[in-house]
């Protein structure tokens, strides 16, 4: 970024090929098709361009990047009327997102990817972000605007329903009161 | 060992319970539900994170475009450092509302309770303050309109609470003309501010969040100018001259950002200047 900042072109390209694939990822969850997730990741681009002054050395820039695609995203849910986080509580029914034709994902991937779309917002945030994103708790923290602490809570509560998901070894996920322990949250 | 490192191994294909790992599962709930069942979640989740896109192109061709059109006095402006933006914002609008203030000052001024001053002074100044600072600064916006209905709230009332409490004795024994007049003089004060406002917003539309901290900011300011300016106390007349300007701002400009908007880069920049 510092290098980008300094008027090196060649950085920006970089850049995009270095947090596309994270931020396509953690986009094209929540949306239905991969042209939308596109020209989300293309305003982040162009926002963290316009943004580009405010970095500051040393920074964490995974975090920032994060943040403003988190934005971008919820106000073009917001502006489009759809109520994604109520969608998902009413079980979504869209297929995840498959990406460019000739690949193809296992069964058991497809499987994980399902459950994952079925889970409550703000689970699925933090465990896509954390490990589709690349990010550290911390960072997670960060660019959701919470403490670690409370989106370890988040991941603990998402990963319990995804088991019971992918395991099928409950009658109803949605039904899980999941009491997460805060023991060990650091 | 932490909690990344352990999705790390499982991405790699390197989780293995070994004595480290142990010893993090004893204190990381979570972490322990990755290796539940022989690692299904973790491995599972390890396997989906994998699946990565190409490069692609096109898109990086489609933004190297924008980025191109990113010439002009407005991409220069909204690409200076935040706290540039803010302190502009800030110095812009104290000097309109000194400058209004000053310019047509109440006839009754040197009655006005110097208490009283340095509270609405301090009280309004916190306020808009506050509202430029949440708009300008990059933070995370999770309830758009939630996170900020007190501010928008405490902005719409105060007005509000400042019209049952006259300020001067004079003040008292106002009536409610002229009310189209302080709206107008207000309405008209907050346009420099507004435009500067304009002019650094980042995104390729006004967000909702945006237009609410705007008619925050610009509703304090145009009636901190005519608390400054106006000696009435009529009820009517501060209810319909002065607070209707921060309550028809958040009017306007939240059916205004409500609008359906189209998706993709849209350079082609929309006023919403008031």
């Amino acid at each position: 970024m510092a290098a980008y900042i300094s008027g090196e072109k060649a950085a920006f390209r970089e850049l995009f090929q270095r947090y596309t694939p994270l931020l396509q990822r953690a986009m094209a969850r929540d949306l239905r098709s991969p042209e939308e997730a596109n020209d989300l990741v293309q305003q982040t681009f162009l926002h963290l361009h316009r943004s580009r002054n405010d970095f500051e050395p040393g920074r964490k820039l995974k975090p920032w990047i994060f943040t403003i695609a988190l934005n971008l995203k919820r106000e073009y849910f917001r502006r489009s009327k759809r109520r994604h986080e109520t969608s998902l509580d009413d079980e979504r029914t869209a297929e995840p997102f498959e990406g460019p034709r000739g690949q193809e994902r296992s069964d058991a991937a497809r499987e994980t990817a399902r459950a994952l779309a079925a889970l409550p917002a703000e689970h699925r945030e933090v465990i896509e972000l954390h490990w589709f994103g690349g990010l550290s708790f911390p960072e997670v923290a960060e660019a959701v605007g919470s403490t670690v602490a409370a989106v370890k809570v988040r991941a603990h509560r998402g990963y319990v329903a995804l088991r019971a998901r992918l395991g099928d070894d409950s009658p109803n996920p949605d039904q899980l009161e999941v009491k997460p322990s805060t023991e060990g949250l650091h | 060992m932490d909690c990344s490192e352990i999705r790390e191994a499982f991405v790699s294909g390197a989780a293995v319970r070994s004595a480290e790992v142990e010893a993090h599962l004893r204190v990381c709930p979570h972490c322990r539900e990755l290796f539940e069942h022989d690692a299904e979640l973790g491995h599972s989740l390890a396997q989906e994170s994998a699946f990565a896109l190409p490069f692609q192109d096109d898109l990086f061709a489609a933004l190297e475009a924008d980025v191109a059109q990113e010439t002009g006095l407005r991409a220069w402006l909204r690409s200076r450092p935040t706290r540039l933006r803010f302190a502009t914002v800030v110095v812009s609008a104290l000097l309109v509302i000194a400058l209004g203030g000053a310019l047509r000052a109440r006839p009754d001024f040197a009655e006005y309770p110097a208490a009283r001053l340095v509270l609405v002074l301090g009280v309004y100044l916190v306020g808009i303050v506050a509202a430029f600072g949440k708009e300008l600064y990059l933070s995370a916006r999770r309830g758009t309109l939630a996170d900020h209905v007190g501010l928008l709230l405490g902005a719409l009332g105060l007005p509000f609470l400042i019209a049952f409490a006259p300020a001067t004795e004079a003040s008292r024994h106002t009536g409610p003309e002229g009310a189209l007049n302080c709206f107008l003089y207000g309405a008209l004060l907050t346009v420099p501010t507004a435009a500067l406002l304009w002019a650094f917003d980042r995104d390729n539309r006004p967000t909702m969040r945006t237009v609410c901290l705007s008619a925050v900011s610009l509703g304090l300011s145009a009636n901190l100018v005519l608390e400054l300016h106006c000696p009435s106390g009529n009820a009517l007349h501060l209810l319909l001259g002065h607070a209707s300007i921060g309550c028809g701002m958040a009017r306007r400009m939240v059916r205004r950002a409500a609008r359906e908007p189209r998706l993709g880069i849209d350079l082609c920049e929309r006023s919403w200047a008031i």
